[in-house]
């Protein structure tokens, strides 16, 4: 059987984009206005952070412009932004980021109350009740507009340092932690090179950094369930703005070049006997976990420190849960791939299930041939 | 970086001079620019670019390094030689796709690193910028001082939730 050319494929093709940017405008009565891009990053500005994470690039205006494009699908969006970057020279790889001068706008540990520069929830639903605020439904621009301003106004007056100290320098200083390792190899750039097992956790950090948030969620939920051994304490989750040094191009000095709205977050998992230096005959440790992400993900940055803790164990031990399995991990986490196989599925298999088709039909002829009656299913009604 | 030129420290140390006038109207930096180049001679160094940087951070638990993503980059390096012979070199580098933009903060970086002429308006700008990056600081410190949470009122009665 060969390849069957059809007629009218691409006006199909052409009036499906239409018909999407139709519904996109609301159908012909709709009176709806155009959303503004600025008001896709700000008045969704969690859904902003989710694409640029996701899309692994930092671009608030194309990830609420990938937004609208694709109607608010998330995974096509990260798929628009991901497509862009790769449209881009790289122009440079920055000197290592230090994340303890990110100017937070929320701070928050579960380990200890008491923390140096103290705890600040920062913009989170965390403690609001999840009942319809109807009120938003018919809002009026007046308020809506002075709502910052009135907010400033009413802020208690209090000079805050830009940056705080991490509450795990605490922790280390008494000795209850890991060392950080002093001599660190490069980075693993996975947008050049493919990931080839056992990877560095290195390529991890990169590879969960822009996974598909639902995706990490998913796994590292597993793990919390029972299928794996972490009973992480948040030791802190921070979001701020991370600026970004790069030299000057005359003086070479290190300038901030611009800023990065980002979520970082630690968990310290209890030690374990045989899980830790105290098998080699070294003090027992807590064990750590490490997430981040672009923008304000926090469920992203939780559920990637979580799984790098136990990918830690997966790496040194040997997997136990599939939440431990670097490859079970790294290959199914990724928003773009896993979207792009599933989706592949609606494309034309016309060949590929004719012969799928002719194989039953010639099983089948052999069975008869054998005068043997295949066993037809009943089906009750 | 994160210390904020104070009245005292006015003008600025060169390495805080993009901080302020990114967050200036660009319009504004791309105008002066514009209107010093009508009076002096400005020549790329290097062509300006925009393109891609990769984002590379030491995890704060194991110190190893990553990259968390890539930022929009463009870069620019010009000299601008003034009216009397005075020639000096500027560039920037921002997190920005504006190949212009970061051409018209050079020539601003030129033009105040050497006192040339119209180094005034730059200087302007820049205070024009602070004010702004100001703004933006007071909003976020607003935002922890709102949401600081006192933790010694937890501590006065038998009615901790501490686990």
């Amino acid at each position: 059987m060969g390849y069957v050319a059809i007629k009218g494929g691409e006006k199909a093709i052409d009036g499906a984009a239409e018909a999407l940017e139709a519904l996109r405008a609301g159908g012909p009565v709709s009176g709806s206005e155009p959303l503004s891009l600025n008001a896709i990053e700000h008045q969704l500005r969690l859904l902003t952070s989710r694409i640029m994470s996701e899309g692994g690039l930092y671009h608030p205006q194309l990830a609420a412009l990938a937004i609208k494009q694709m109607q608010g699908d998330t995974l096509e969006a990260g798929f628009a932004l991901r497509a862009y970057r790769s449209t881009k020279p790289r122009l440079l790889e920055t000197p290592p980021q230090d994340t303890g001068n990110m100017r937070l706008i929320r701070r928050i540990s579960s380990a200890f109350r008491d923390i140096p520069g103290g705890q600040m929830l920062g913009p989170t639903h965390d403690y609001a009740l999840r009942l319809m605020r109807f009120e938003l439904a018919e809002e009026s621009p007046e308020p809506f507009r002075k709502m910052a301003s009135t907010f400033l106004k009413n802020a208690p007056e209090e000079s805050l340092p830009d940056s705080f100290p991490k509450v795990l320098d605490a922790l280390r200083s008494e000795r209850l932690l890991p060392p950080k390792a002093e001599h660190r190899n490069p980075a693993f750039d996975i947008t050049r090179d493919p990931l080839i097992f056992p990877v560095s956790r290195s390529a991890a950090l990169a590879t969960m950094a822009r996974a598909e948030t639902g995706s990490m969620l998913a796994i590292a939920y597993s793990n919390m369930r029972g299928y794996g051994d972490i009973h992480p304490t948040v030791a802190e989750l921070r979001v701020g703005y991370l600026p970004v040094m790069l030299p000057h191009p005359v003086t070479g000095e290190l300038t901030e070049a611009g800023e990065v709205l980002m979520t970082e977050c630690e968990v310290i998992a209890m030690y374990e006997p045989d899980d830790t230096e105290s098998a080699r005959g070294a003090a027992p440790e807590f064990t750590l976990g490490y997430g981040a992400c672009f923008g304000h993900n926090e469920t992203k940055a939780i559920s990637m420190a979580i799984l790098d803790r136990a990918l830690q164990k997966g790496m040194r031990d040997g997997p136990e849960n599939p939440s431990e399995d670097p490859e079970f991990v790294l290959m199914h986490i990724d928003g773009v791939d896993s979207m792009g196989f599933a989706n592949h599925y609606k494309m034309p298999h016309y060949v590929t299930f004719q012969s799928d088709m002719d194989r039953l039909r010639s099983t089948r002829e052999k069975y008869q041939a054998r005068g043997e009656t295949p066993q037809e299913e009943t089906h009750e009604s | 970086m994160n210390n904020h030129a104070t009245e005292a420290s006015w003008p600025p140390p060169r390495s805080q001079w993009l901080q302020y006038w990114s967050a200036a109207p660009a319009e504004q930096a791309e105008t002066l620019a514009a209107e010093i180049a009508e009076h002096c001679e400005v020549s790329d160094v290097t062509l300006p670019q925009n393109g891609l940087g990769l984002l590379k951070l030491p995890d704060s638990a194991l110190n190893d390094l990553y990259f968390l993503g890539e930022v929009p980059v463009s870069h620019a390096h010009v000299e601008v030689v003034a009216p009397d012979g005075t020639r000096s070199e500027g560039g920037a580098r921002l997190l920005d796709d504006r190949q212009s933009l970061a051409r018209a903060l050079a020539v601003l970086d030129a033009t105040l690193a050497d006192r040339l002429p119209k180094h005034e308006q730059a200087l302007d700008l820049l205070n024009t910028g602070r004010a702004a990056v100001q703004q933006t600081r007071a909003e976020r410190n607003a935002i922890l001082a709102t949401t600081r949470v006192d933790f010694s009122l937890l501590g006065d009665g038998s009615e901790d939730d501490d686990e």
